[in-house]
């Protein structure tokens, strides 16, 4: 039997097949992190390990790198760096592989990027020299042949590499093939975008299982009806159920209390994930759940009860 | 092939002229892409005439040549009227930017004094449906991947120029960039080898493009 190797918590929980929880933070436009690290102290019971992401819609936040060396430092909880190849060439992206081992890093996940011009500084030069399928490619080389570009490293890095899956899209074939091709590259393990559709998320994972990568299923609890309107109207690709919707909106209307009102969203949000998990699970569909939705840490105790029960 | 060129604003021409002290002006028109393009050709150097005139330059003469952009075509159009050349204070071309630096470079040891100015915009290496109606198709990557790509280039039809795409921002077949009006380039890539029974080639991992082969001072020297 080949050993695997874990250099991390994470790698070592996948590896183990254990069912996993991770979570997501996104630092803002600061240098201060002091809210991401009290989010991330709120989650850390619950998670085995939080994204920290990379500038997401194009628009700049606190460089990802840093951020999550400074949030794992700050609370002990490990990190998922996002690394998006939108803003750094192949050269660079390899210096800041081995500058974020060096930091403690030891999980990346393997990202594209928001265009440029979708953002808040639209001039920017968009770099992609790589694309999220050769940045894989580019990180397992590092680690695992402990070259770059067939040169030497000294100290070689040792990073897990994971890369994202989208299982809403459509033409949902090309999107199956280009998992086939992140799964050549390497990838250790698949975080999706955020899903509501049963039935095309089996589907979905289904096609995928061929692969045999670790699927984490992303998914976005929603903390309140204007959440979850928002995330309906502005996501492109992703929709609410409109029965979700009508159920988040009565709650809005009709109860007047803040605290009970936050009480009916959460269960109402456990009562919506619960069966939609468990069924995957039945089917031998998943490795762990992908939590995506930001500021809503209080979320984790009902998702962490899902995931044990 | 076309180089697609667009007019610059007047004013920014006019600037740039008036920043050199120009007073006699010889325009040099491209009648053949920038004339398709309605940016050059007999009209274009008719209409720049015109408005140099309105503004008080003295136009020396204008020509119309079939090709600007040939070192060689240039020189002979050049030394036809080299009497015009030498009371130039400026060169307009109306053409694309290879325009502008080819009259530069035959003009080198003749007339070096004379800066060559361009009323346009280069905007890219086209393909035409139609008067009005060009798309870049073709960045001329060096690594030409239309063999394998069901003849439709990533380079230019994806707004990343990904070589491993779709991304995460395509829906329905259309681009995060432009509000999802246009087509993925992936997709059409996707749609284009499965309609071929060539998906394989879909799903191929592909290597980044070499930058050390295209990315600077390129040349095709083969005598």
């Amino acid at each position: 039997m080949t050993e695997v190797k874990a250099y991390s918590k994470l790698g070592e929980a996948l590896a183990k097949g254990e069912f996993i929880l991770t979570g997501e933070l996104e630092p803002e436009k600061t240098t201060d992190l002091s809210h991401t690290i009290h989010e991330a102290k709120e989650m850390a019971p619950y998670v085995i390990a939080a994204n920290v992401t990379d500038s997401p819609l194009g628009i700049v936040t606190i460089n990802s790198m840093a951020a999550t060396h400074l949030i794992q430092k700050a609370t002990g909880l490990e990190c998922v760096w996002q690394m998006t190849v939108r803003d750094v060439n192949k050269l660079g992206i390899a210096g800041m592989i081995m500058g974020a081992h060096a930091l403690g890093i030891r999980n990346v996940l393997s990202l594209t990027g928001d265009h440029t011009a979708l953002g808040d500084m639209p001039e920017s030069k968009p770099v992609f020299d790589l694309d999220s399928a050769t940045l894989v490619k580019l990180v397992r080389e590092m680690v695992d042949k402990g070259t770059i570009n067939g040169n030497e490293i000294e100290a070689p890095p040792t990073l897990h590499v994971g890369a994202a899956a989208n299982p809403n899209a459509d033409p949902m074939g090309a999107e199956i093939l280009k998992i086939g091709r992140k799964a050549e590259a390497g990838c250790e393990f698949i975080q999706t975008q955020v899903v509501y559709d049963l039935d095309r998320t089996i589907e979905f994972l289904s096609e995928i299982k061929k692969y045999k990568v670790p699927v984490l299923l992303g998914i976005f609890p929603m903390k309140s009806y204007g959440m979850a309107k928002g995330f309906d109207t502005f996501v492109p690709g992703v929709s609410v159920p409109k029965d979700i919707l009508a159920k988040w909106k009565s709650v809005k209307k009709e109860v007047t209390d803040k605290k009970q009102q936050k009480e009916l969203y959460d269960q109402y949000n456990y009562e919506f994930f619960k069966p939609f998990i468990t069924e995957l699970r039945k089917k031998d569909l998943l490795a762990g759940i992908h939590c995506m939705a930001v500021h809503y840490p209080r979320i984790f105790p009902k998702l962490k009860d899902i995931i044990e029960n | 092939m076309v180089v697609i060129t667009t007019k610059k604003p007047e004013e920014e021409v006019f600037e740039a002229l008036n920043n050199y002290k120009v007073k006699n002006v010889l325009v040099v028109s491209c009648g053949v892409c920038a004339a398709l393009c309605q940016t050059g050709g007999t009209e274009g150097a008719e209409e720049w005439s015109e408005k140099l005139k309105e503004r008080g330059f003295n136009v020396i003469n204008t020509i119309v040549s079939d090709d600007v952009c040939d070192n060689r075509v240039m020189k002979k159009d050049l030394r036809k009227i080299d009497d015009d050349v030498k009371e130039a204070d400026a060169i307009l071309t109306l053409s694309c930017g290879l325009g502008v630096q080819s009259i530069i470079e035959v003009l080198t040891k003749t007339h070096p004094e004379i800066p060559v100015f361009t009323a346009n915009n280069t905007e890219f290496i086209g393909m035409t449906e139609r008067i009005g109606r060009f798309y870049m198709r073709c960045q001329g990557c060096g690594n030409c991947l239309l063999n394998e790509t069901g003849g439709i280039c990533p380079i230019t039809t994806c707004a990343k120029a990904l070589m491993n795409g779709p991304c995460g921002g395509m829906v329905d077949g259309k681009c995060e960039v432009g509000d999802y009006e246009k087509d993925c380039g992936w997709i059409l890539i996707y749609n284009r080898l499965k309609e071929l029974g060539r998906l394989d080639l879909f799903s191929k991992l592909r290597d980044p493009l070499d930058w050390s082969k295209i990315g600077h001072q390129r040349e095709v020297v083969w005598r």
